[in-house]
């Protein structure tokens, strides 16, 4: 066990020592913070107030109720909330519009270099606009989805307004009739509330899922190319004198998976920090709250954090044996693709089957994929934080994994013992079915 | 000191295409040096694996100290230094003999106190913050050198410890072997160099395509080898020897170094007639000593692998 413990550390401090560890380890980090603010800095345009040109060649006077909605539009619920619209009304009749609407279009999209006379659109009513609710946005955000449909909201409002209006209808009701639905979910889980919207669990579950995927692909091939390594440079001829093979894959598995842990764990952490503080971090970086809100984390539920942990740690390491066995049979890192191959294909299904679970959280496609050591660490945590699942079926899950891993990296080594002096001959199946067996 | 270190019992190894190792037996006592001798491809890195448990015999077996146990559950007492060497380049030295220590069961700290006398000791203490692959081929050996002894194993077991190093360094590797012996522990080391094996060698085997061919202490090996041998040293005229060195009455066997010649006496010549003939026909001699056989000789009479031998026609019948 000493001997174990000592291959463990080696690996694991050779690892981390690494200059490739340290970068790699700041590295994504800052892609994560540069994530969440850059669509916030790019968007943060959509958040500006914007100045809109109203040429009013209705006839009917629509520009006046037109501007008063937009004048109301705010971002967000709070008293002081900025304007979404600065609006001017320009009237024109069927005979100048062209003249007055191109006069403003030559001074649309310097709005934002502060110009006073520049505009960022101009809204064209027409005279069929109240009948048949067509009109023009001529502006340089038309192609920002969000601005256009809140814009389009906001004139289907006034819109409405005016024709509820001319049918008499009292202007106040029309306002109050108007106030838009806004639907909140959450989650219901054995008849409690769990605090959590459906939108969230799905973030949760799709996050864990992929980081798993990553790690697993990235480390799994490390502990592989650790194995070859120690067959190139010859170490192993040393080691294999005074180690069994057992003690040590169990320990290179272990080793290198611990070194992908901590990393993961500095991620996981850092993505926490930004996800609780991304507001403010996005503040500082002169991007709007709401921008860093929609790519916020949510909040995780602490049984699910240690469902996902047990999984996430188990899974590795299931998935890291397997690489070793395969490093275990070849001698280049070039042989070891046509093998490795099959391994990515289990990850790749376990993480694509979070997608059917979904759908169905408490079927028996999710249930027979927990006892699937190779699936269980995705399906698991997905079906934890979408339903609940029964005590039993996670032991009974859990100590299938462990066995699983026990027995993948026995696995290796009876092929590792005996591929070990094979230099430079690459095994068929059944020679690998005779190794294992010996 | 009576059990023995290492005993081989009628072991067989084959691989795809051929057979390695062929029945062999052999026992090294526990104490002194003891030298696997053979030519390239003889079997000898093969039967050391053999003895370390790196590969299974297909036949036969293998027993350390008498223990029912296999090299594995017996590695505390064993140090392997293998012919292939490797180390993790990545690693610091001090920091790789420790771990090398660790997966002997010795503990952290008493490994490095270990690791920086053997450092000391092998005059590469300077290096033991260097990564590996910043020292040269040499100082690895050395490294590996001192991780095979770190842990004051009985047995010793060096395949090829000399090849590859300096005349300076082999020495020092050199008195640390004898040193080991003078303890009362075991060395068995692999060589194909005969003169090295000679000088230091209390025992050894000679093994030729996986089979033993001599066995038994230096000086039984030699006796048994028989015949009066005589060492030549030519310091002028040596053509006019030629006649004298072909004929068979006198001679059996000869290994010809060109100014100087070892040569085996035919049975029921005398040294001196050959002295005689050769003062006769004016050969100039540097040097005329009747020898024991070196390893040398017998090595190339019983393998007959060295091409510079040159057996002459009755040699068969002598030998």
């Amino acid at each position: 066990m000493n001997k174990t413990f000592a291959v463990i550390r080696r690996e694991y401090v050779e690892r981390v020592r690494t200059k490739a560890f340290v970068i790699s380890t700041v590295l994504l980090p800052v892609f994560m913070v540069l994530a969440v603010l850059l669509p916030g800095l790019m968007m943060s345009g959509g958040n500006r107030t914007r100045h809109v040109a109203v040429v009013d060649a209705s006839g009917s006077g629509l520009g006046q109720p037109v501007s008063e909605v937009l004048k109301a539009a705010t971002f967000g619920d709070a008293k002081n909330a900025k304007p979404r619209y600065q609006v001017q009304v320009f009237p024109a009749d069927a005979a100048n519009l062209a003249q007055v609407r191109d006069g403003l279009i030559a001074k649309t999209g310097f709005a934002k270099d502060r110009q006073p006379d520049g505009w960022d659109g101009v809204l064209v009513l027409a005279d069929s606009t109240l009948a048949s609710g067509k009109l023009t946005y001529y502006g340089d955000n038309v192609s920002s989805p969000n601005s256009m449909s809140q814009l389009q909201r906001d004139v289907s409002k006034a819109l409405a307004g005016v024709r509820l209006a001319k049918s008499g209808v009292d202007q106040a009701l029309v306002s109050k009739a108007m106030a838009s639905a806004d639907l909140d979910t959450a989650k219901v889980s054995d008849g409690k509330l769990t605090g959590q919207s459906g939108e969230a669990s799905f973030m949760i579950a799709y996050f864990m899922g992929f980081v798993l995927y990553l790690a697993t692909l990235i480390y799994g091939q490390q502990t592989m190319t650790s194995v070859i390594e120690e067959k190139t440079s010859r170490i192993m001829e040393v080691l294999t004198s005074s180690l069994t093979p057992f003690q040590m894959l169990l320990g290179k598995v272990l080793g290198v998976g611990s070194a992908g842990l901590t990393q993961m764990a500095i991620w996981v952490g850092s993505a926490f920090v930004l996800g609780s503080q991304g507001a403010r971090l996005a503040g500082a970086f002169g991007a709007s709250a709401e921008a860093a809100r929609s790519f916020s984390i949510p909040g995780i539920a602490p049984s699910l954090m240690v469902v996902f942990l047990l999984y996430f740690a188990l899974g590795f390491l299931l998935y890291g044996a397997l690489y070793a066995a395969i490093g275990a049979m070849c001698n280049t890192i070039q042989e070891t693709q046509q093998y490795a191959i099959f391994v990515t294909m289990f990850v790749l299904v376990g993480f694509f089957s979070v997608f059917a679970l979904i759908k169905d959280p408490t079927g028996s496609l999710g249930v027979t994929m927990s006892y699937i050591p190779f699936f269980s660490p995705f399906t698991m945590p997905v079906r934890w934080s979408m339903t609940s699942v029964p005590l039993l079926q996670l032991c009974v899950s859990l100590a299938l994994m462990v066995l699983a891993l026990l027995a993948c990296v026995w696995l290796a080594a009876r092929i590792y013992r005996t591929g070990i002096l094979m230099y430079g001959k690459k095994p068929s199946w059944r020679e690998l079915w005779r190794w294992v067996r010996a | 000191m009576t059990a023995a270190s290492v005993r081989i019992e009628s072991v067989t190894k084959r691989f795809s295409g051929h057979t390695a190792v062929n029945r062999l037996s052999m026992e090294v006592a526990a104490g002194g040096i003891f030298g696997l001798l053979g030519p390239n491809g003889a079997g000898k890195s093969t039967t050391i694996r053999l003895i370390m448990g790196i590969l299974e015999p297909d036949e036969g077996k293998i027993v350390l100290f008498d223990s029912p146990h296999g090299s594995r559950a017996l590695s505390q007492r064993i140090g392997y230094l293998p012919e292939e060497r490797g180390l993790y380049k990545k690693m610091k030295v001090l920091d790789h003999l420790i771990f090398l220590g660790e997966t002997k069961g010795i503990g952290r700290a008493d490994a490095r106190k270990r690791a920086q006398v053997w450092l000391e000791r092998l005059g590469v203490s300077e290096w033991a913050l260097k990564k590996v692959e910043d020292l040269s081929k040499g100082m690895q050996q050395k490294v590996q050198f001192a991780g095979a002894l770190l842990h004051e194993p009985e047995l010793v077991i060096l395949d090829e410890p000399f090849s590859g190093l300096d005349p300076v360094n082999a020495q020092v590797m050199k008195d640390i072997v004898v040193g080991i012996a003078k303890e009362g522990r075991t060395v068995l080391f692999s060589t194909h160099v005969m003169e090295q094996a000679e000088r230091m060698c209390d025992r050894i085997a000679i093994i030729a395509r996986g089979e033993m061919v001599v066995n038994g202490t230096v000086a039984q090996v030699k006796a048994d080898f028989g015949g009066r041998h005589v060492a030549l040293g030519f310091s002028h005229d040596r053509q006019r020897a030629a006649a004298i060195l072909a004929d068979p009455r006198l001679i059996a066997r000869i290994d010809d170094y060109g100014a100087s010649a070892e040569l085996k006496m035919a049975d029921g010549a005398d040294p001196e007639q050959l002295l005689a003939a050769l003062v006769r026909e004016g050969v100039g001699l540097r040097r005329f000593e009747v020898v024991e056989p070196s390893l040398q000789a017998i090595f190339i009479a019983k393998v007959g692998a060295d091409p510079t031998a040159t057996p002459l026609p009755a040699a068969g019948a002598a030998a």
